[in-house]
């Protein structure tokens, strides 16, 4: 009973950052999505369970930085509950466009069969490189969890690298994790024996994300090797879809094996989940956003000059503005022809630079044009008419 | 004596005054109301923009980005900084394409080394055509040349040849236009520059001709 308490205590903790942070900063345009499913979870050493999920997203949008906070509720009847709030923001450096830092906090509360009952909090930060298709990352978090009254300490540094094929996207991260808490790794079968109060842990993790329109399919593969106070070595294979199907719902799918994570407290398990995102706020789910596809081209005019075209190809109910220098960087809204979004302008000889912006969100160039930062955190598209 | 030094003073005092008045009038005229909300920030972005007309620089560039940053609903401090950032690189493009460069060779210039194009490379392209001749479109074909991922390097040294051997804006341009058609295609920028500079190189007279056509006085 006090568990299921402090689970909703968690939880409603979780949901009030979540909608409050949004009021501390006037944004506009923001994201909020709700997600509920169910669970087919089995616990090391437990029968299988089915679950309730539930989980609140707010993504506000600002000009300087990232900001997003969520809660989460899984529970099952007499075998587990967790609530977990998390507020995680993303600063772009000033002085320098491929640099950006990543931190965040969250906390949770918990009654798991296979590990106890109590709570977590933890932070990380990371420090990342970014370009257009490719990009690295460093970084480190520190967790504790109070577990039946015993609390232990987690440590975490990550490097990682990824790359981006078109539609493809793929990441490497190497992990190195320390903790102390030995319940979470008993309960995990990553130890059977106490001779240390601290483990350490090796994680090397591949993933591999394809999109296809708002869709994608994602697989990720780790392998865990332990180096202190255990020698035991565990696979663990996932994949994860998502299956837009309207405008602000999407079906959300994942199956495969969660290694125990000491950093947030969470026990080893295999997890079937499905369930259904429904986005309530004024933006559309972020897939059918990205599913934004702009292209340009151009008609050349026999006597110099020529007409530049923008096709946007992306849903009726967004609203789309193109600008550029063509238009002294004066906002166009783009008529909808045929399914598609389009812009015409007729333009003398010369270089232009060109922007499309679907419903508030950032400022992106055409697919098919040279791109060029805008001094403004997002891109423009270069453009020469002969 | 005494007389003729004044008439000399005043004559020459309204010889300045009816020189400088349409300038400064044209400068006013250029400086159109920016809608930037916050006072502090409009006020610094006039100042640079009086500054930039004082200083013959194209005013039009800096009032287009700073209405690019209202746009974007950019922060005031980022508009300011973007407007002097692009003055600084005008102010460096106008040296480097000395002596007399159009507005339109300075903003060609500007963009060419905001994407990173070294400053030198700004003087190599200025001294492969004729002094009177627009750089601005092999400038701007080189901008998006680089900005595609092609070497500057090697972009600059394709467009250098074309320009030496008399090939004309319209030439470069359409070079740009057809490694844009070929990237898409799925050629690299790289491969496609080369391929389409071949192909507009055998269009234009050989070097000897080229030289002798060359208008006199003109730079090789």
């Amino acid at each position: 009973m006090i568990c299921r308490r402090a689970a909703a205590f968690g939880f409603a903790l979780g949901a009030a950052v979540a909608l409050a942070a949004p009021l501390a900063r006037a944004q506009r345009q923001p994201e909020l999505r709700v997600e509920g499913g169910v669970a087919s979870i089995t616990q090391r050493g437990f029968s299988q369970e089915e679950a309730a999920l539930l989980a609140i997203l707010w993504r506000p949008t600002s000009e300087t930085l990232g900001f997003v906070t969520s809660a989460n509720l899984t529970y099952a009847q007499d075998s587990l509950a967790a609530a977990q709030g998390v507020a995680a923001v993303d600063v772009p450096w000033k002085w320098n466009q491929h640099l950006r830092t990543e931190g965040g906090v969250a906390g949770a509360s918990f009654s798991l069969r296979s590990t106890g009952r109590g709570g977590n909090g933890n932070a990380f930060v990371r420090q990342h490189v970014v370009t257009s298709n490719y990009g690295a990352w460093f970084g480190a978090g520190a967790g504790g969890t109070n577990r039946d009254g015993v609390f232990a300490r987690s440590f975490t540094a990550d490097i990682g690298l990824w790359q981006r094929w078109g539609p493809l996207y793929v990441s490497g991260v190497a992990t190195r994790l320390q903790s102390a808490d030995w319940p979470l790794l008993l309960a995990s079968g990553i130890t059977r024996e106490l001779d240390d109060l601290v483990f350490s842990l090796r994680d090397a993790q591949l993933t591999a994300q394809l999109r296809y329109g708002p869709h994608d399919i994602a697989v990720t593969y780790t392998t865990r090797v332990g180096t202190a106070g255990t020698e035991a070595s565990f696979d663990a294979l996932t994949w994860t879809g998502t299956l837009q199907v309207a405008d602000r719902v999407a079906f959300v799918g994942a199956a495969g094996r969660q290694l125990a994570d000491p950093l947030r407290g969470l026990p080893q398990a295999d997890v079937i989940t499905g369930s259904v995102r429904v986005s309530l706020g004024p933006k559309l789910l972020p897939v059918l956003e990205r599913s934004m596809i702009a292209r340009a081209s151009i008609e050349p005019e026999p006597l110099g000059g020529g007409i530049l075209e923008v096709r946007v190809f992306a849903n009726e109910a967004l609203e789309i503005i193109i600008a550029g220098d063509f238009s002294d960087w004066r906002p166009i809204r783009m008529e909808r022809e045929a399914g598609v979004w389009v812009a015409r302008v007729r333009l003398t000889t010369g270089k232009y630079r060109v922007a499309v912006q679907v419903d508030g969100g950032d400022w992106r160039a055409p697919r098919n044009l040279a791109r060029v930062r805008d001094d403004f955190g997002g891109e423009a598209g270069l453009v020469v008419i002969p | 004596m005494n007389n003729r030094r004044v008439s000399v003073w005043l004559a020459a005092l309204v010889l300045t005054s009816a020189v400088a008045a349409p300038v400064a009038l044209q400068a006013q005229q250029e400086t159109p109301v920016i809608g930037i909300a916050d006072a502090r920030t409009r006020e610094a972005v006039s100042r640079e923009l009086d500054r930039a007309a004082s200083r013959g620089l194209p005013v039009r560039a800096l009032v287009a980005k700073a209405q690019e940053g209202v746009t974007k609903q950019a922060a005031g401090e980022r508009i300011r900084a973007a407007v002097t950032s692009l003055a600084r690189r005008l102010e460096q493009a106008r040296d480097l394409l000395a002596p007399s460069p159009s507005d339109a060779e300075m903003i060609a210039g500007a963009d060419a080394l905001a994407v990173g194009v070294p400053a030198p490379m700004l003087r190599q392209i200025r001294a492969a055509y004729p002094e009177g001749q627009s750089v601005a479109m092999p400038l701007d074909v080189l901008t998006e040349l680089v900005a595609r991922g092609v070497p500057a390097s090697n972009a600059l040294q394709q467009i250098t040849q074309l320009m030496r051997r008399g090939a004309t804006p319209t030439h470069i341009a359409g070079l740009g236009a057809s490694v844009q058609s070929d990237v898409a295609a799925g050629l690299t920028p790289d491969a496609a520059l080369e391929v389409r500079a071949r192909g507009v190189m055998s269009l234009l007279p050989s070097p000897a001709a080229a030289a002798a056509l060359a208008p006199r006085g003109g730079r090789p």
